[in-house]
This record gives structure tokens, C-alpha cells and sequence, in this order.
């Protein structure tokens, strides 16, 4: 009999690791995928609980794995809640837009204001019911505060944002994060944010410069008519977009992570950039690829139906009567669905789990004997949140 | 026999190290104490790295009451000794959740296919004409924002176009439709808009050949307004996406499935609407003694591609095949006289260009 005590090997010591076989989640997710195909969308709440459940369980904090206790239940009975409130919410909006439109056209515009402060409220609420789920050597984390005043937090600072022209931004991002961390605890150690929007701000600001100059040199040579440039600026802007994303959002989950305090716990994370922007390119490898398959599946159909069509007329009425067939259009909806389905698979890869795995790896966890006699404290919070938010995103 | 593992005793983080022993039921011993005992039947796997160790919670103990067990010898045990331990697990319910998402879609796309034409139906006798006149000023505004035209007003065009429209309104039993606007745009096309207001645009006018085919289409777009059509898509496009919007939200599988079988819907209903205006058409003219034959013929002339301003492939105003067919076959004889003189019929051609 082995005398050891369960401590996988893997970990590092004060270094947070993600070991997993990449098949597992690639299984995961494509069968995933067809089941949502299958289930017309409602086995999204079991896949994001497995998603979770893979990601969580793969991670491990000094040699200790989170526990994900979140089921799919909940969230199909936080979509369920969400449906009812959104309800009346939904036609209150139409009238009041249609009222807004027959006064002048695009008045209704602002509502849209609306939209984006309800949901953030729904995006702190699925926070807090994801944060209420997580577990760490049997004592979960928790989280209060008011969905509500995170909202108008986010509008101000938004506005604010704006108004500056985005250079207030790591200041938002601060404010936001200080106000989520204040009010996040594992059992009874109580979370803060000690990173400051200075800092982001000193790392950021020359990706904001080259943003700022990218945007501006776009308004000068379409309003200067600059032929040789009005066909290629963009294009070339659109090749620099990854890195320039790339870029920030490594710089943003460094400073992010190293804002993070649990008690005396600090983190730090040295994610590189270079690992951010590859990820980025190999989404956007992806996307002109299944671009370029849809678009040959697309004349395909089209061709086989003209061909076989005995429609007599001019082209472009014969082509409008074939794009009414029901067989042609269920071809059309074929490959959309196909390509939709791939996409979400190379998002749930690419974007959520290399994402996960590559911050997660860059974690280094300081004074972790800190978090060593921790008491459980707080309650579960409902999935009406993520509820709330999974309806709502649509727009944004 | 006895194994080794970790015990989290719910209430704090720490660790302890524990022996299991494993008898008639699990105890969980620290320094020779039996600190907990969890009965064979209320051990339940909780989620954990799934090579590496077997991660054990207790419906009877505290909700985050958690046992590690890493060696082999000790996980076989345990995996003997529970007989519940994947109960609530849900291997077996992925069937129940097809089963019921497909019942759910079948529902919801009965609804929208049955359930929403007929509300639409039996709603829009109840709309009050204000009511739709107010949706009816709402889209007005956004189509003259999108079609940049001035009203014509050339006075003999008008005055043509106003005598064309009284016999067509007279023979067809109208009282709530406004007189038609002609706009300066060159897209060939004409609707109407709930409220009863018909736009008629220049581009249209230039491709029409005589003034039965012009008639024709003031005709179809009469027979919108007669059965409210422009309310009765509003109500319902706004019920089909309402259910499909709230229901199912996200652009993942679901809205991908929903958009296909949305257009279809959409699709089919608004040819029931094209085929009743048709059909009104054919009446309205047959009364003035005239054929609706030249409205077809003109739809050909128009290349569909410019039919509507901006070209979808699901296009909301289909010009099908036994829609031709349906129109080619009023060959009703041309008994009336023609509806417009020579002089009246130039003068309305030029309506936009005096």
C-alpha cells in the first residue's frame, strides 16, 4: 500500500498549473456542439457547466484543484426566471421605441443605453453565481455587493471613458475591478484590488497611442481621398488589429492578476504577449478558412439549383425565385449551421480554454500560508444573473 | 481495510491528513480519533481532476465536506463499497434533454407558425385605425430616411394619378387609404405602410409602360391596405421574434436553426399576403372592366435584383413563379375603357420631372 499523501506530482510549488489532454476538451466540446445542434440551443447550459467543471478540475493551486458545484440546472432555471422578468421588460422596450421612432427617426436609439446598463447588472449577478460555485479545499468563494450599483458604476465610467476618448479607460477598468474585489471573499478572507489605473495605464499607453493614431490616420486618408491608400490603409489596419489586441490584452491580464488579493495572498502573472496575439491568428486562421469553405458551399447550392431549375425568365428573377426554394434555402441552412457550429468549437478552443490555460500557467501565487486556516462563510446566490445575461447578449 | 487521504472537514481550508477505514462503513481517523463516518450509501463523487485523485463528498455530512483518495488500491474500494457514489451525476440524461428540447422547439415553432398568423388574423380587426396610423407615421419616418426622394407634386401628374387611384379605390370598396406620394427615387418600387399610406417611386413610374400596369400595382398595394397587411406583419414579425428572440436568445446552434426556419415562416406568410393582394388586384381591375395580366408582366421588366432597395435572399416581397402564372392567367377580355387618357397618362410619367 502506498503510504503517500494525494498530492498530484504536477504542481509546482506557489505555481498555479493546467494539465489536461487538449483531445479531452476538443471531444468535449464537438460533441458538445452537435448536442446544441440537436437540443436547438438549449444544451448550452450543460455544455458550459462541463466546459467549467474541465477547467476548473484541470487547475491546480499548490497541488489542489478548484471544485466547480455549479450545475446545468441551475443556469437552465436562471434562463428560465430570466425569461419571465425579461418578459414584460421586452414589450415595455418595443413600445416605448415605437413611440420614440414616430417622433423622429432613430430616436429610439438611446434606449439602447438601457440595454447595456441592465446588462452589466446581469453580468455582476452571473459573477457572483460563478464565484459562488468555485471551491477550494472545501470552502468556497463568495461574493456580495449590488448588481445594481455595479450598473451605474459601469455607465459613468463608461461615459467617462468615452468622453476622454478612451484614455480614462485603465482608470474604469480599475474602479470596476476594485469594486468586484471588495466585495469577493474565500470563506471568511475578505478580496481586494490593490492595481491601479496609473499602472495600466503606464504599460497600456502607448498600444492607446498607436490605436489613437491607427483610427486617426484612417479619417485622414478617406477624407483626403488618398487613392493608393483608401484600398490598402484599412486592410493593413485590420493585420495590425490582432497585435495591437494581442498586446493589450496580455498587458491587462498581467496587471489584472497582479491586482488580486485574498488576505495577504498576492498573485502574479508573467503571461506573454507573443502567446495572446498567436492565439488571436490562429482564430483568425480559422475564420477565413470556414469563410472561404461557406462560400464555395454557398455557390455549390446555388449552381446544383440552377442547373436543375426550369424557371423561365431573366437571371437575376430566376435567381430570387431559386432563393425561395425550401430544398435550396435547407442547403443554405446547412452549411451556415455547420460553420456556425465549427465556429463556437474553434471560440470554446482557442478563446476560452488556450486563454485559460496560457493565464493560468502564468500564475505564480505568493504567500499562499496566508489562505492556509480559512473558515467557510457566505451563501450560493441563484443563476438568475447569468440567466439575465445569456438572453440579453445579443447586441454586445 | 485502511487507505490514505486527505480530509477537508467543510468548515475550514485545512488540510488533514486521514486514514480511511473502510468497514461497514467509511471512517475517516486523524491521529488514531475517528473524526467523521460517512455511511457506503450517502458517498457521492464530487467533481475533481479526474487522473489524479477521486474527490468524495457526503450527503449526509456538510455540503463541502470533501475526501481525496489517490492510490488505487483505496479508489477500488471505495468504488466497491458505494453503491451511489454517480448518482446525480446525469450520465444517462443527455436522451431526457433531447427529448424535451425538441418537444419544446416543436411547441414553439407550432406556435410560430399556427399560433402567431392566427393571433395576427383575429388582432388586427381590433387595432383602431389611430393606433395604426401612429405605427404607420413610425415607419414613415425611417423609410424617408433610408429613401432620400422628394415628394413630387407636378399639379397635372397628380391630378392623373388622383383620378386612377378614386376609380381603383371606388371599384376595390376602400375608405382608408391615403392618396398615393410618388418619390423622386429611381428604384423601381411601390408599398404601403400600415396606416394606408402608398408610396409610389419614380422608378417605378420610368419602367411602366402603359397605365394598366401602373394601375395594377396601385391595385396590389390597395389590396395591402384593404387587409391591413402592414399591421398585421407588424404583429406578426413582432410574435415570431419575440418567441424566438426571448426563447432562445444567444447566436449560438439554437439561433442559427431559428433564423432559417424564421425566414421560412416569414417567407410563406408574406406570399399568402402577396397572393391575396394579387388576387384583390385581379378584382379591383376586372370591375373597371380591365386586366390585371399587364402587373405581371411588369413585375418581369423589373430586374429583381433592384426590386427592393437592398437585396436579401430571403426577399419579404417574393415575385414567385405561380404568382406570374396566377397573374398571367387573367386574361379576363378588356371590356372598360382605359383608365387614363393619353395626355393624363404623360403627364403622370412626368410627375417627378415637369
Amino acid at each position: 500500500m502506498n503510504d503517500q499523501v494525494a498530492v498530484p506530482s504536477i504542481a509546482l510549488p506557489n505555481r498555479v498549473s493546467f494539465f489536461d489532454r487538449r483531445s479531452d476538451f476538443r471531444r468535449l466540446v464537438f460533441r458538445g456542439a452537435l448536442l446544441e445542434f440537436v437540443t436547438v440551443g438549449f444544451y448550452r447550459f450543460w455544455l458550459a457547466t462541463d466546459i467549467r467543471r474541465h477547467l476548473w478540475s484541470h487547475t491546480s493551486v499548490e497541488g489542489d484543484a478548484p471544485e466547480y458545484t455549479g450545475t446545468a440546472k441551475e443556469l437552465f432555471l436562471g434562463f428560465l426566471f430570466a425569461v419571465a422578468i425579461l418578459s414584460p421588460i421586452y414589450l415595455v422596450y418595443f413600445l416605448i421605441g415605437l413611440e420614440a421612432e414616430r417622433w423622429k427617426a432613430f430616436a429610439s436609439t438611446p434606449l439602447a443605453i438601457f440595454y447595456y446598463v441592465f446588462f452589466q447588472f446581469a453580468i455582476y449577478r452571473a459573477r457572483r453565481y460563478r464565484v459562488t460555485r468555485t471551491v477550494w479545499r472545501g470552502v468556497r468563494f463568495w461574493m456580495g455587493g449590488s448588481g445594481l450599483s455595479y450598473a451605474w458604476r459601469v455607465a459613468l465610467w463608461s461615459l467617462f471613458a468615452a468622453i476622454t476618448l478612451g484614455i480614462a479607460l485603465p482608470w474604469r477598468q480599475a474602479a470596476l475591478e476594485r469594486y468586484k474585489m471588495k466585495h469577493t471573499f474565500y470563506g471568511d478572507l475578505a478580496g481586494h484590488f490593490a492595481a491601479t489605473g496609473g499602472a495600466l495605464f503606464k504599460r497600456g499607453w502607448l498600444l492607446w497611442l498607436a490605436t489613437a493614431i491607427m483610427v486617426a490616420s484612417l479619417f485622414v486618408v478617406i477624407s483626403m481621398q488618398i487613392d493608393a491608400l483608401t484600398a490598402t490603409w484599412p486592410f493593413v489596419q485590420l493585420l495590425l488589429l490582432p497585435f495591437i489586441y494581442g498586446a493589450y490584452k496580455a498587458i491587462e491580464w498581467r496587471w489584472w492578476v497582479s491586482g488580486i488579493r485574498f488576505g495577504d495572498v498576492s498573485f502574479e502573472s508573467d503571461v506573454r504577449r507573443g502567446a495572446m496575439i498567436g492565439l488571436y491568428w490562429k482564430v483568425i486562421g480559422w475564420m477565413i478558412l470556414m469563410i472561404i469553405v461557406l462560400m464555395l458551399w454557398i455557390s455549390a447550392v446555388a449552381g446544383i439549383a440552377y442547373v436543375l431549375s426550369d424557371f423561365n425568365g431573366p437571371t437575376a428573377q430566376k435567381l430570387i425565385s431559386l432563393s425561395q426554394q425550401p430544398p435550396v434555402l435547407i442547403g443554405l441552412g446547412v452549411g451556415y449551421l455547420a460553420i456556425v457550429l465549427l465556429t463556437w468549437m474553434v471560440i470554446r478552443i482557442y478563446l476560452i480554454h488556450d486563454v485559460w490555460q496560457r493565464v493560468a500557467e502564468s500564475v505564480s501565487v505568493h504567500n499562499v500560508a496566508a489562505a492556509y486556516n480559512v473558515t467557510t462563510q457566505g451563501s450560493l446566490v441563484g443563476a438568475l444573473g447569468e440567466g439575465l445575461a445569456g438572453s440579453l447578449d445579443m447586441g454586445f | 481495510m485502511d487507505g490514505q487521504a486527505v480530509y477537508f472537514d467543510g468548515q475550514t481550508n485545512r488540510k488533514h491528513s486521514v486514514v480511511l477505514r473502510i468497514a461497514d462503513r467509511l471512517e475517516i481517523v486523524e491521529q488514531d480519533a475517528v473524526v467523521a463516518v460517512w455511511p457506503f450509501a450517502d458517498v457521492r463523487l464530487a467533481d475533481g481532476p479526474p487522473t489524479a485523485l477521486l474527490r468524495l463528498a457526503c450527503t449526509s455530512a456538510l455540503p463541502l465536506a470533501r475526501l481525496e483518495v489517490a492510490d488505487e488500491a483505496t479508489k477500488q474500494a471505495i468504488v466497491s463499497h458505494c453503491p451511489l457514489l454517480a448518482a446525480g451525476r446525469g450520465g444517462s440524461q443527455i436522451m431526457r434533454i433531447v427529448f424535451w428540447s425538441l418537444a419544446a422547439a416543436c411547441s414553439i415553432f407550432g406556435l410560430a407558425a399556427y399560433g402567431v398568423p392566427a393571433v395576427a388574423d383575429r388582432l388586427v380587426p381590433f387595432v383602431p385605425q389611430a393606433w395604426e396610423n401612429r405605427v404607420g407615421e413610425m415607419v414613415d419616418r425611417q423609410i424617408r430616411f433610408f429613401i432620400r426622394g422628394n415628394a413630387c407634386s407636378a399639379p397635372e401628374g397628380q391630378a392623373a394619378l388622383a383620378t386612377l387611384v378614386g376609380k381603383l379605390k371606388s371599384a376595390g370598396g376602400i375608405d382608408n387609404a391615403h392618396e398615393p406620394l410618388v418619390l423622386s427615387s429611381k428604384i423601381p418600387n411601390a408599398f404601403a405602410l400600415p396606416g394606408g399610406k402608398i408610396y409610389v417611386l419614380d422608378g417605378l413610374l420610368e419602367k411602366a409602360q402603359s397605365p394598366d400596369e401602373l394601375a395594377g400595382v396601385l391595385a396590389h398595394e390597395l389590396g395591402h391596405v384593404k387587409h391591413r397587411d402592414g399591421m398585421r406583419k407588424l404583429i406578426h414579425d413582432g410574435g415570431t421574434s419575440f418567441l424566438i428572440g426571448l426563447l432562445f436568445g444567444d447566436v449560438t446552434g439554437a439561433g442559427a436553426v431559428l433564423f432559417a426556419g424564421r425566414s421560412l415562416l416569414d417567407a410563406s406568410y408574406s406570399r399568402d399576403a402577396e397572393r391575396d393582394a394579387d388576387a384583390f388586384a385581379s378584382q379591383a381591375m376586372g370591375k373597371l372592366g380591365r386586366s390585371a395580366a399587364p402587373l405581371g408582366e411588369l413585375l418581369l421588366r423589373i430586374p429583381g435584383a433592384q426590386a427592393k432597395g437592398i437585396s436579401t435572399i430571403l426577399d419579404s416581397h417574393p415575385l414567385t413563379e405561380d404568382r406570374l402564372e396566377a397573374l398571367k392567367k387573367d386574361q379576363s377580355p378588356v371590356t372598360g375603357e382605359v383608365l387614363l387618357s393619353n395626355g393624363e397618362w404623360r403627364a403622370l410619367k412626368r410627375i417627378c420631372r415637369p
